[in-house]
C-alpha cells in the first residue's frame, strides 16, 4: 500500500435541491489506487459514477473529504488528469490536428515549436488517423472522434487518464478495436486509468480492479473485484480464462441485486421534517438485558436524553434472555431493543423462524466481553488458549460444556473463533449451550458448565466470587468488535421514521455521555439499581470504572476501552462488520452464505440513517473505512472476498452459497393480519 | 410504384432548361404569374388609383429599368445608384452595430454582473421603434446623414447583442470542461472556445439585424432626404409617380432578400456543420 497514487479519501457529494432539501449522491467513498492501475467504476445509471470521476478530474468538488494525487489534494482540474469525455468534446471548429495541438501547445508551452508539432503528429499516428488529420470532427465517424479524443488525452502525457463511458456510443466492432488499442497504449505508457462504464465485459477486459457502486441515494462502494487475468489481454481470449465467467456473473448479480433493492426503496428516511418534536410515537417499550453495556439505554432514560428528543414516555423493559428480546421485537411487544450484534441479521434472514427484517442504525457498545473458565482449569494449569487443546486431548472421555448467550451474539462467534484458532473445534471437541447471561455464574458454580463467554458483570462476578477465572477478554480477540446494537423492526421504522431518528439521536447523546469517564461513577450507581442490572458495585465496577480483574492471581489491569460506547466512531454500524458476522454464521453452519449478502447488509445495517441522526445533532457523520479486519490470529478479512475468508480457516463447516429471500410474499402477510 | 412512373415520364435529362421544371422554381413562378394577372385585372379600369403591371413597365422602362446607373445630378439618379447610396449607409451603420454589438454581447454574456445590470435596459431599448430614435439623433447630431446611420445602428444592434449574449452563455459545458482541464488562459479560451462556440448565435443576430436595418433605412431616408431609395420613393409619391414607387418597392424587396442571403452564406462558410 506504499505505492498509493490516488487516494479518494472519504468523499461525500451532496447536491442542494431547489426545495431546500439535499440529495446525498455519494457517501463515504474510500478508495486507494496504485500507479499504472486500471480501475473501472460500474453501477446503475445515476449512481454517481460520473460524479466521482468528475471529482477526481477536479471538475467537481467533494462536499466532504478529498481526492489526493501523489500526496497532494486535488484543488481543480488540470492536464495531469486528462479526461476522455463521454461525448468526445472535440471542438467542432478545429481540425483533428488542431484539436490535439490546442492541448499540446498549452501543456508543452515550454517546448520548441518543432517538438510540439512532433508530439501532435506522433499522437495522430498512435491512433491511426493520419488520413483524417485535416478533417473537422463533423466529418468523422463516432469511432474516429473517440480516437481523436484519446489521442488528445494521451498527447499531453497525463498521469491519470479518466474515461467517462468512452465507448458507450460506438458499435460493437469499433468498440472492440478501440478497447484493444486503448489497452496497448495504456500498457506502453503505464498511465493510471479510471474508467466509468456500465458494460460488464468492457470492465472485465480492461481493468485490474472493478469497483462496483451501489445505487444512490448515498451511493457507496458495494464491492471491489480483482480481475486476475494476466496481461496482455485480448478481447477474444479473456473469455477463456477460468475465472472470467464467475467474475462476470458476480458483476451481473451485483447489478441485478442493486436494481432489486432500488425498487424496494429505502425505508426509514423521514420524508417530511415536522416542526419541533412532531414525533409519530412517544411512548416506547425498549427491551434490554441486565448487563453493564445496557448503560446507554439507562443513561438516556435517567439523564433525560429520551425526553430531550421528544420521547417522553420510554419504558425500559428488562428481559430475561436474548430469545425473549427477539420474540418481543418480532411480535411487536417491544418497539425497540438492545440486541446482540448479529441478531438483526439473524432475524432478518429468518434463522430463528419467519424472516422479520430488522433495521440496525446504531452500535451502542463495543468490547466488554470475556471468556471465563471454571477454577479447575487454572488448577490443571490451563491458563492459555494453546494449553486448552492439549488438556482436552488428555480428557477425551469428558464432555466440556461452555455457555453462550445467543447463536448470533458476538460472545458465541468470538468464543468459537477463539477456540478454533486454538485448534479446538467448537462443535466436536466441546459442547456449547445456550444460557441467559444472568444465569451463567450460577450454572458455573453448579458445575453444569465449564466456562462461558458473556458480557459484564458476569465475568467479574465469577472472579469476585472466586468461582472462575477470566482466560481472555474479547478485546484480546478483536479489539473494538461491535457488541450491543439497536434493533428495530423495518415496518416499525417505516411507520415511525421520525421516532426512530429521535431514538437514535437520544442514544447517540447517551453513548457520548457514557464514554466520558467522569460520568462513569454516576452511571455505575444507576446500573446497580435493582430495576436495571441489580448487581453489586464491587463486581460491576471492574473494567467499567476500575482496573479489570482476571483472577488467578493476575494483577488488575486498567483497560480504558473495556467498555467502549462512543470514541473512535464506535457508534457507526459499519457494513463490513456485518459481513464478518455473516461469514462466521456461515462458517459454523447456522446458515448458508447468502449470495445476496450485499442486499441483506444494505437493508439491515443503516449507516445512512445513522448519518442523518448525526447531522441532525450537528455532528459530523464520519463513517469508518470499508476496511480489512484482522483478529488476534492475524487472519485478514477483506470485505471483497467473504467466501475465501471462510475457506482459509482450518476449522469450518462447508457453507453452501445460496440466495436468501428476505421478504415473505405479500399475500401471506395480508392473511396473517 | 416509383419505378413505374419514372418509366412513363419523358426524360428531360438533356434539356438545358430542365431546372425550370424543378418544383421549387416552377411553383413560385406560377404563383407570381397569377398574382400579376389578378393585379392587371383589378387595375385595368379607366382611371385606376394604382397602375397595372403593364403600365408600370411602360412608364418606367426608360430610363429607370434599362439604365439603373444614370446620373443627372442632385437626387435625380438611377435606381442602382439610389440603392447603392442606401446600402452604403446600411453598411456603415450595420458594421458599427456588429462591432459594438458583438463586443457588448460577449461582455454581457460572460459576466453575470454585467448581465444583471444591463440586460433589463436592453430589453426596454430594443422595443423602441427605429424611427422614434430619429428626432433624438437629429437633435444630437444636427445633420441628416449621421442621423440616418445612427438609426440603422440603433435598430440592428439589439438582436446582435442579445444573440451574442445567449451564444456566450450557452457555450456547451463540455467545451468549458475541456478548457478547464487543459487550463487554457483567458485569451486562449476566448479565441479557441468562447468565440467560435458563439459564432452561430452571432450570425443569427446579424441576420436579424441586417433585415431590421434594411427596414429602417427606407423609413429613415424618407424623413432625412438626400440620395437613397427611401427618399426616391417619397419623392416619387410627392410627384404622383406611382409606377416608380412600385418599381422601387420591388428593388427594395429583392435587395433585402439578397442581404439576408448574403449573411447566411457567410455564416455557412464560417460555421462548421456539427455546430448547426
Amino acid at each position: 500500500m506504499s505505492s498509493t497514487f490516488i487516494e479518494i479519501d472519504h468523499v461525500d457529494r451532496i447536491f442542494p435541491l431547489p426545495n431546500g432539501d439535499r440529495y446525498i449522491a455519494l457517501k463515504n467513498i474510500e478508495l486507494k489506487i496504485n500507479q499504472g492501475e486500471f480501475i473501472s467504476l460500474i453501477g446503475h445509471s445515476g449512481c454517481g459514477k460520473s460524479t466521482l470521476l468528475n471529482m477526481i478530474s477536479g471538475l467537481d468538488k467533494p462536499t466532504f473529504g478529498g481526492v489526493i494525487l501523489e500526496g497532494r489534494e486535488i484543488e481543480g482540474p488540470g492536464p495531469d488528469r486528462m479526461v476522455v469525455f463521454q461525448n468526445y468534446s472535440l471542438l467542432p471548429w478545429l481540425t483533428v490536428r488542431k484539436n490535439i495541438a490546442l492541448a499540446v501547445n498549452r501543456v508543452f508551452a515550454h517546448l520548441p515549436k518543432s517538438e510540439r508539432e512532433q508530439v501532435v503528429e506522433d499522437s495522430i499516428d498512435l491512433v491511426g488517423l493520419r488520413r483524417a488529420a485535416n478533417k473537422l470532427p463533423g466529418q468523422l465517424s463516432g469511432g474516429m472522434k473517440q480516437r481523436v479524443a484519446i489521442a488528445r488525452a494521451l498527447a499531453i502525457r497525463p498521469k491519470v487518464l479518466l474515461l467517462d463511458e468512452p465507448f458507450g456510443a460506438l458499435d460493437a466492432l469499433t468498440r472492440g478495436n478501440l478497447q484493444e488499442r486503448l489497452m496497448e497504449i495504456v500498457q506502453e505508457s503505464n498511465v493510471t486509468c479510471i474508467m466509468v462504464t456500465h458494460d460488464v465485459d468492457e470492465a472485465l477486459l480492461l481493468s485490474d480492479r472493478v469497483v462496483m457502486l451501489t445505487t444512490g441515494p448515498e451511493a457507496h462502494i458495494g464491492q471491489i473485484l480483482e480481475v486476475p487475468i494476466p496481461r496482455p489481454r485480448h478481447r477474444l481470449e479473456v473469455v477463456n480464462h477460468p475465472s472470467y465467467y464467475s467474475l462476470r456473473s458476480e458483476m451481473v448479480y451485483f447489478l441485478n441485486q442493486q436494481k432489486r433493492s432500488n425498487k424496494m426503496g429505502k425505508v426509514g428516511q423521514a420524508t417530511t421534517v415536522k416542526a419541533g418534536h412532531g414525533l409519530e410515537k412517544i411512548n416506547l417499550n425498549i427491551g434490554f438485558i441486565p448487563l453493564t453495556d445496557c448503560a446507554p439505554l439507562v443513561v438516556a432514560k435517567e439523564k433525560g436524553f429520551f425526553a430531550e428528543y421528544g420521547l417522553s414516555e420510554v419504558n425500559l423493559v428488562r428481559e430475561p434472555s436474548w430469545k425473549a428480546i427477539a420474540e418481543g421485537v418480532t411480535s411487536g411487544r417491544l418497539d425497540a431493543a438492545q440486541m446482540v450484534a448479529g441478531m438483526p441479521l439473524h432475524l432478518t434472514m429468518g434463522l430463528g423462524g419467519m424472516p422479520v427484517p430488522i433495521i440496525n442504525a446504531l452500535v451502542m457498545s463495543r468490547n466488554g466481553n470475556a471468556v471465563t473458565f471454571a477454577k479447575k482449569f487454572a488448577e490443571e494449569g490451563v491458563t492459555h488458549l494453546l494449553q486448552l487443546k492439549d488438556y482436552l486431548g488428555e480428557t477425551p472421555d469428558k464432555v466440556h460444556t461452555f455457555g453462550i448467550v445467543h447463536p448470533a451474539s458476538m460472545q458465541n462467534l468470538l468464543l468459537r473463533y477463539w477456540l478454533a484458532a486454538g485448534g479446538v473445534d467448537p462443535d466436536q471437541d466441546v459442547t456449547l449451550t445456550r444460557i441467559p447471561p444472568a444465569q451463567m455464574v450460577a450454572n458455573l458454580k453448579a458445575g453444569n458448565i465449564d466456562g462461558y463467554c458473556v458480557g459484564e458483570p458476569w465475568n467479574s462476578r465469577a472472579v469476585y466470587e472466586n468461582s472462575g477465572d477470566v482466560i481472555t477478554t474479547s478485546l484480546d480477540i478483536w479489539d473494538g468488535h461491535p457488541e450491543k446494537v439497536l434493533g428495530v423492526r423495518e415496518d416499525w421504522v417505516k411507520q415511525y421514521p421520525e421516532t426512530h431518528l429521535a431514538l437514535v439521536k437520544a442514544l447517540l447523546r447517551a453513548c457520548e455521555y457514557c464514554d466520558d469517564r467522569r460520568h462513569r461513577e454516576e452511571i455505575l450507581g444507576l446500573l446497580c439499581r435493582p430495576e436495571y442490572v441489580g448487581s453489586e458495585q464491587v463486581y460491576t465496577s471492574p473494567g467499567f470504572l476500575t482496573p479489570y480483574e482476571r483472577g488467578a492471581g493476575r494483577e488488575p489491569e486498567l483497560i480504558l476501552r473495556y467498555n467502549q460506547f462512543f470514541t473512535n466512531q464506535s457508534t457507526c454500524p459499519s457494513r463490513s462488520e456485518a459481513l464478518w458476522i455473516l461469514t462466521q454464521l456461515a462458517r459454523w453452519g447456522y446458515t448458508d452464505f447468502p449470495r445476496n449478502w450485499l442486499e441483506i447488509i444494505e437493508r439491515v445495517r443503516r449507516p445512512d440513517l445513522y448519518g442523518e441522526a448525526c447531522r441532525q445533532l450537528g455532528w459530523q457523520d464520519v463513517e469508518p473505512d470499508r476496511q480489512t479486519l484482522k483478529l488476534f490470529d492475524g487472519m485478514v478479512f477483506t470485505p471483497d472476498d467473504p467466501l475465501g475468508y471462510i475457506q482459509r480457516f482450518n476449522i469450518h463447516r462447508n457453507p453452501k452459497v445460496s440466495e436468501i429471500y428476505l421478504d415473505v410474499s405479500p399475500d401471506s402477510l395480508s392473511q396473517s393480519t | 410504384m416509383a419505378s413505374s412512373t419514372a418509366g412513363i415520364r419523358p426524360r428531360r435529362k438533356n434539356n438545358p432548361l430542365s431546372f425550370l421544371y424543378a418544383k421549387n422554381v416552377i411553383r413560385p413562378l406560377v404563383a407570381i404569374a397569377i398574382l400579376l394577372i389578378i393585379w392587371q385585372i383589378i387595375c385595368s379600369g379607366a382611371t385606376p388609383n394604382l397602375p397595372s403591371p403593364l403600365t408600370v413597365i411602360k412608364e418606367t422602362w426608360n430610363p429607370l429599368i434599362i439604365n439603373p446607373f444614370f446620373d443627372n445630378g442632385g437626387t435625380d439618379k438611377g435606381l442602382g445608384l439610389q440603392i447603392f447610396a442606401s446600402l452604403t449607409r446600411v453598411a456603415v451603420g450595420f458594421s458599427l452595430a456588429a462591432v459594438v454589438g458583438i463586443s457588448l454581447g460577449i461582455l454581457v454574456g460572460s459576466s453575470r454582473l454585467m448581465y444583471d445590470a444591463l440586460d433589463p435596459i436592453f430589453q426596454v431599448l430594443r422595443t423602441i421603434p427605429p424611427l422614434a430614435w430619429l428626432p433624438i439623433a437629429l437633435a444630437a447630431l444636427r445633420e441628416s446623414e449621421p442621423s440616418a446611420i445612427f438609426v440603422i445602428f440603433i435598430t440592428s444592434i439589439w438582436p446582435i447583442i442579445i444573440n451574442t449574449t445567449v451564444g456566450v452563455q450557452q457555450v456547451p459545458q463540455d467545451y468549458r470542461n475541456v478548457s478547464r482541464v487543459l487550463k487554457l488562459t483567458k485569451l486562449e479560451y476566448f479565441f479557441n472556445i468562447l468565440f467560435p462556440a458563439a459564432v452561430p448565435y452571432i450570425f443569427t443576430g446579424l441576420r436579424i439585424g441586417i433585415g431590421l436595418s434594411w427596414l429602417a433605412i427606407v423609413a429613415a431616408e424618407m424623413l432625412v432626404g438626400g440620395v437613397g431609395i427611401g427618399f426616391f420613393i417619397w419623392d416619387a409619391y410627392n410627384s404622383s409617380r406611382m409606377s416608380e414607387i412600385i418599381l422601387a418597392l420591388i428593388y427594395v424587396g429583392l435587395v433585402g432578400l439578397l442581404l439576408d442571403r448574403f449573411v447566411a452564406f457567410i455564416s455557412s462558410i464560417l460555421v462548421p456543420s456539427e455546430q448547426k
